[in-house]
């Protein structure tokens, strides 16, 4: 059996992605189960990226990483959540949770285990159906018209966030 | 294309006309001309003139009868601006802006009326979503506009996330975003079809204020600074309308089976929650609310049909319920009290403005001789061609005859009852004018509805 540079880094990013992971749930402290949320985030986008899907790594890097974490740690200063205002969560709520978690989990492994796609994994190098240049290319061809009047929604919420965040 | 494009650009223009020009009168003045324009413009559409030629790849298609709708809806936008537009005044500081966001929603409406792919649907609602939700909370003094901005973002984002859903659902069944059915795209998997079909059901019926989608519908035109309530509730609401319409009738036509009951029971449930809550309502603009959500029960029926003669009635319904109800909202802007004792006595101090108001109100219950009597009438024709509806239509009839009892409260208050201690307001001639206009319209489409709907068919 070869083992190749890919097996190691895909090894290496499913351990971080899972120890990250499983700290973020256990972190006593918010903030810090912010940070590791943000980890398994990057180590997932290095797994898009195996797959071959640059696209989606980006994006996942920049919505998720970069807008959606920052909303969350706003949220977190603004509340001025620490580890004194963790509130002490009752067991039977913690049972629920993990039950509710391990029913999804059951669910994807059951319908992920016979799944035909298991022979046609895409890896580095192969196939092009990821790349950026082909997303743009259809963006810029076959789409270019949805592409040009979604910036006509993008104007229209600036102007909105203009008329709601001035100052009278 | 035309009116797609002017519109967004004229968005521009008048966010321009806020830096450029210090005079409200000569921003209004800016924004009632552009909306000349963008009738011009999609009158020379209806003539076949295109000043863009722009391959689109089918995903927009300017039909008739959406050029048709189109140019009403510009029409009735400007009615609704000669009527409304100095009343934005008091919203707040951005006037420019106001303006700027209708026609951006304007831009959407042309996409919802014209779309051929489920991404330009997209596309278009969120178009006309977000700039509502910003009118919404435009008065940023007040609490309960706050509360009804803020209700609606979410609700909407939420109806929206549906939406998306359902779309993402039927790309899965069908490998296209078309809503064109051709021998090209054959639906591999029923069951993903008829899930995305039914969650743009609902999602879509949510857009539209139908029962039991309805609940963000009262707090949100409560809420909302009146001038825009009025176009909420009746332009953006008729523009979305047809686009429903123009959805399923393009692409769910084989799956009638599955949605019609699905249909029939929101119709049923929206005539009755929306009539029998505006009884109990204390304020005009709260019984509008609900009002519109019952008016929504009887445009549901062109949904129903799925004909001919309810294309037509969804035709007429768009100018008889939006020229009664922008008149209606136009006045109640100007009042001091929202209550239906606030207008008490109205006919003795203002009585030009109380006869008006009459005919809208008479219009929007559904008396003969109003434009709203023949709406009424051509829909549930279109209803009762569809075998097994006749319960459904008599269900209708007695629920506008409710709708007669909150209505014809506003009008007593007007004639028989003795003006209170706070003086009614002053209004201005050509306010006046306008209203007459709008009732002299509201009265001819009901004597002659042939002149719309002869324009629909040449």
């Amino acid at each position: 059996m070869n083992i190749t540079i890919i097996d190691i880094l895909w090894w290496f990013l499913s351990v971080v992605a899972i120890f990250s992971a499983l700290m973020m749930v256990t972190s006593k402290n918010p903030v810090y189960s912010v940070l590791w949320l943000i980890a398994t985030f990057f180590a997932i986008s290095g797994h898009y990226i195996l797959l071959n899907a640059q696209f989606l790594a980006i994006v996942n890097i920049i919505v998720y990483a970069g807008a959606i974490m920052v909303l969350f740690l706003f949220v977190i200063m603004l509340m001025n959540l620490n580890k004194e205002t963790e509130p002490q969560k009752n067991r039977w709520l913690k049972i629920a949770g993990a039950l509710a978690g391990g029913c999804l989990m059951l669910i994807l492994v059951a319908a992920l285990k016979d799944a035909a796609a298991k022979e046609q994994v895409a890896s580095v190098n192969q196939g092009n159906i990821g790349l950026i240049k082909n997303l743009g290319k259809e963006l810029f061809t076959t789409y270019v018209v949805p592409f040009e009047i979604s910036s006509v929604l993008f104007l229209s919420a600036m102007v909105g966030a203009v008329v709601i965040g001035k100052k009278e | 294309m035309n009116a797609l494009i002017i519109s967004a650009v004229l968005g521009v223009v008048m966010m321009f006309s806020g830096i450029l020009l210090k005079q409200k009168s000569a921003i209004r003045t800016v924004a009632i001309a552009g909306i000349l324009v963008l009738l011009g413009m999609s009158i020379l559409d209806l003539k076949g003139i295109q000043l863009f030629s722009i391959d689109t790849r089918e995903m927009i298609v300017f039909d008739h009868f959406a050029l048709v709708f189109n140019t009403v809806i510009f029409a009735v936008v400007l009615l609704y601006l000669l009527l409304s537009a100095p009343d934005m005044e008091k919203v707040g500081v951005n006037y420019a802006e106001y303006f700027a966001l209708i026609f951006f929603i304007l831009c959407g409406a042309a996409l919802v009326t014209s779309f051929k792919s489920l991404l330009i649907l997209f596309l278009g609602i969120e178009i006309i979503s977000i700039p509502l939700y910003i009118l919404t909370g435009s008065d940023k003094r007040n609490l309960k506009g706050n509360e009804a901005a803020l209700k609606y973002f979410l609700l909407g984002s939420f109806s929206t996330g549906l939406m998306l859903m359902g779309i993402a659902l039927l790309y899965g069944a069908r490998a296209s975003f078309s809503t064109v059915i051709s021998p090209a795209i054959i639906p591999q998997n029923m069951s993903l079809l008829y899930a995305g079909m039914i969650l743009l059901l609902f999602a879509m019926a949510f857009k539209v204020s139908a029962a039991p989608f309805h609940f963000w519908t009262p707090d949100v035109y409560d809420g909302a600074p009146t001038v825009f309530t009025s176009f909420m509730a009746t332009i953006v609401k008729v523009v979305v309308f047809f686009g429903f319409i123009r959805l399923f009738d393009d692409m769910f036509e084989p799956q009638q089976g599955q949605w019609r009951l699905w249909v029939t029971v929101i119709t049923a449930v929206t005539l009755f929650i929306g009539n029998i809550t505006a009884v109990f309502q204390q304020s005009v603009k709260r019984m509008l609310a609900y009002s519109s959500i019952a008016q929504a029960g009887f445009m549901l029926f062109a949904l129903y049909a799925m004909s001919g003669d309810g294309k037509e009635g969804l035709m007429l319904y768009t100018v008889a319920y939006s020229a009664a109800t922008i008149g209606i909202f136009a006045v109640l802007a100007r009042m001091s009290d929202y209550t239906f004792d606030g207008f008490n006595g109205l006919a003795k101090s203002q009585p030009m403005v109380a006869a008006t108001l009459t005919v809208f109100l008479l219009s929007l219950a559904g008396i003969p001789l109003t434009a709203g009597f023949m709406a009424k009438f051509y829909m549930l024709k279109a209803a009762l061609g569809t075998p097994g509806s006749l319960w459904l239509v008599i269900f209708a009839v007695i629920m506008a005859a409710v709708s007669v009892y909150y209505y014809f409260r506003v009008i007593q208050a007007m004639y028989f009852k003795e003006p209170g201690d706070t003086p009614h307001p002053a209004f201005p001639s050509f306010f006046k004018g306008m209203l007459l206009v709008l009732a002299f319209l509201v009265i001819l489409l009901g004597v002659y509805p042939e002149l719309l709907l002869g324009r629909l068919y040449f």
